[in-house]
């Protein structure tokens, strides 16, 4: 038995509209594992997402689920799959209750299966006094916690979540950060795409940055860091900058890019020890006052500009 | 695995409940309540007006019934546009389809089911417009005189509800928006195919091949076998006017209702969700 849960071959989508979302993209997501699909918009996200759960079709390549082919047996691969795709639409004259029933009898739970289990998933998204409420009087960060609870309504194994938190107010995005928190704690599969970084950075171990339809970096959210955090330098000074000093600064050409908030200094260079220390000597021969100078602590945000401003020519 | 018996009966038991949440759809839409009423105030319009105004019925119960069930078809279409104009585009175009279509069952099922629904709800509404047709006949006549033709008229009104139903189906997987599916659905029922049958009637040519000309059936069988017969070549006006045979009029519904149906099923379950 694989220890992959999702797995993509050379995974190619063109648009009737001549657009190349997905270029022959490779991914593999262990068992257990919680990922973060990050990209900017237009990136393949959803499409990758789309086609997982067998919404659309590749154009070439495969896309598998526990070692099947979605497109042979969608069937079969949806039954483990719990998934949130974009911004359904819910309809509104029915209630969470009639929808739910209606989802459980298609994944054969039993009637008691899942009178039981709407209960349960709809306390998890905290929405239980709505059950037999109509959802056309639902706001919209009640309709996502709705459509979060019709994914884990059959306590599927794997989740492919797009955009969760989508409309959600911070006490929301918590309570979804929880959820998925939970489910990981669970051995759950988590396939988790979103814009907000420090959501993906909060819940999820592993990040695949993505962009044109390819995959950019894929690795562990703290070994990304380092990657990057090698590269920047937090300077704390014991007073603010001159004018003068910051033009003493640009002249240093060993800094490739610096940043200055009040009194701390966050410099880019090239991630070599000796670089470091000749920059450190040369800030001191030019009269700085220095209170400390170390590797800068970097956020998911950073590694994200960093990768994405290289490929994208933004940087 | 399943096996592939076992997987049947799954695709079966899936359409039954697509069925079943569709029609709750209906009801909950309170679309099924308004073609209830349309389909009992029409009729009692026929009773109530003769009998308030004292303007007398017609002489016969075939007349009286004939005439009553001329609005079978004008009811058959609303009701057909009511439950099925959005039935597969409103999935993509509200979509609902990112929470149906990726769930373990196949579309077919889905799309099966929507059907079935529809089907039963106009089938629901076309009875209950005969049985309140047929009760004032039995009123109005007496139970003696109820033209036996009236369950030859009653299931060719159900064979038509069969085609309307693939046309309208055909056009909602066809298009992308539920209000241009529904109108097209609507119009072509009432007005194109009405039209184009009646431009070539005057240009000589019988419309055999067209639904809505078959659909005169319905109230055809109430007058004279002699018309019945595909009687062609009648002057009138100085044209010809045509009635339609009732065997190739029964299979011309039948060929509109199983290849659309047929037809739309592909082009739906192919369509992706974009």
């Amino acid at each position: 038995m694989s220890d992959i849960a999702i797995q993509t071959e050379n995974l190619t989508k063109k648009y009737q509209n001549g657009v190349l979302a997905l270029n022959a993209l490779n991914i593999k997501i262990k068992k257990g594992d919680c990922v973060g699909y990050l990209g900017p918009n237009g990136a393949g996200k959803t499409t990758t997402i789309k086609i997982l759960t067998n919404l659309i079709r590749p154009t070439s390549g495969h896309a598998y689920i526990n070692g099947i082919d979605v497109n042979k047996n969608p069937k079969e691969i949806l039954r483990n799959i719990g998934s949130l795709v974009e911004v359904p639409g819910v309809d509104e004259y029915l209630t969470p209750n009639e929808i739910l029933t209606y989802f459980g009898k298609v994944h054969r739970m039993s009637k008691k299966a899942i009178d039981l289990r709407i209960k349960e998933v709809l306390k998890i998204v905290r929405i239980s006094d709505w059950e037999h409420k109509k959802i056309g009087s639902f706001s919209t960060g009640m309709l996502r916690r709705l459509v979060i609870a019709q994914a884990l309504l059959h306590d599927p194994e794997i989740l492919i979540l797009d955009e969760p938190v989508l409309g959600l107010d911070p006490n929301g995005m918590k309570d979804v950060r929880d959820i998925i928190k939970q489910l990981q704690s669970e051995n759950k599969t988590i396939f988790l795409s979103s814009h907000l970084l420090h959501e993906v950075s909060e819940t999820c171990t592993k990040v695949i940055l993505l962009d044109k339809g390819k995959v950019v970096a894929y690795d562990t959210v703290d070994r990304l860091r380092n990657m990057s955090a090698t590269q920047k330098i937090d300077v704390e000074l014991l007073k603010l900058l001159t004018k003068e000093q910051i033009i003493e600064i640009e002249s240093i050409s060993l800094i490739k890019d610096f940043d200055i908030i009040n009194k701390h200094l966050k410099i880019v260079f090239d991630g070599k020890r000796d670089t470091s220390s000749q920059i450190l000597s040369k800030l001191i021969s030019l009269g700085f006052e220095i209170v400390s100078y170390h590797p800068a602590s970097v956020t998911l945000e950073d590694v994200y500009i960093s990768v994405m401003g290289e490929e994208t020519g933004v940087k | 695995m399943v096996s592939f018996k076992g997987e049947v009966m799954e695709d079966i038991t899936h359409t039954y409940f697509a069925t079943q949440y569709e029609l709750r759809k209906h009801l909950k839409r309170k679309r099924l309540i308004i073609a209830v009423i349309l389909a009992v105030v029409i009729p009692i319009l026929f009773y109530a007006i003769p009998k308030i105004w004292g303007i007398g019925f017609a002489d016969t119960s075939e007349s009286f019934v004939s005439s009553n069930l001329g609005y079978a078809n004008m009811l058959i279409i609303i009701c057909v546009a009511l439950f099925a104009g959005d039935a597969i585009s409103g999935e993509f175009e509200k979509k609902t389809a990112l929470l149906t279509f990726s769930t373990p069952q196949r579309r077919i099922s889905i799309f099966v089911g929507k059907y079935l629904a529809a089907l039963t709800a106009v089938f629901i509404i076309v009875s209950l417009y005969y049985i309140i047709t047929t009760l004032e006949a039995v009123q109005i006549y007496g139970i003696n005189n109820i033209p036996s033709e009236l369950v030859k008229s009653y299931l060719l009104a159900l064979l038509y509800v069969c085609s309307v139903l693939s046309l309208t189906f055909f056009f909602s997987s066809i298009f992308k928006g539920t209000i241009s599916s529904t109108l097209l659905s609507f119009f072509s029922l009432m007005m194109i195919l009405p039209i184009v049958s009646m431009l070539l009637t005057v240009a000589g040519i019988e419309p055999w091949f067209i639904v809505t000309y078959s659909a005169d059936l319905i109230t055809d069988v109430f007058v004279q076998p002699s018309l019945m017969r595909g009687a062609r070549g009648v002057q009138g006006g100085g044209f010809t006017e045509y009635a339609p045979d009732f065997g190739t009029g029964v299979w011309v519904m039948v060929g509109y209702a199983v290849i659309l149906f047929i037809m739309s099923i592909i082009i739906a379950v192919r369509r992706d969700v974009e």
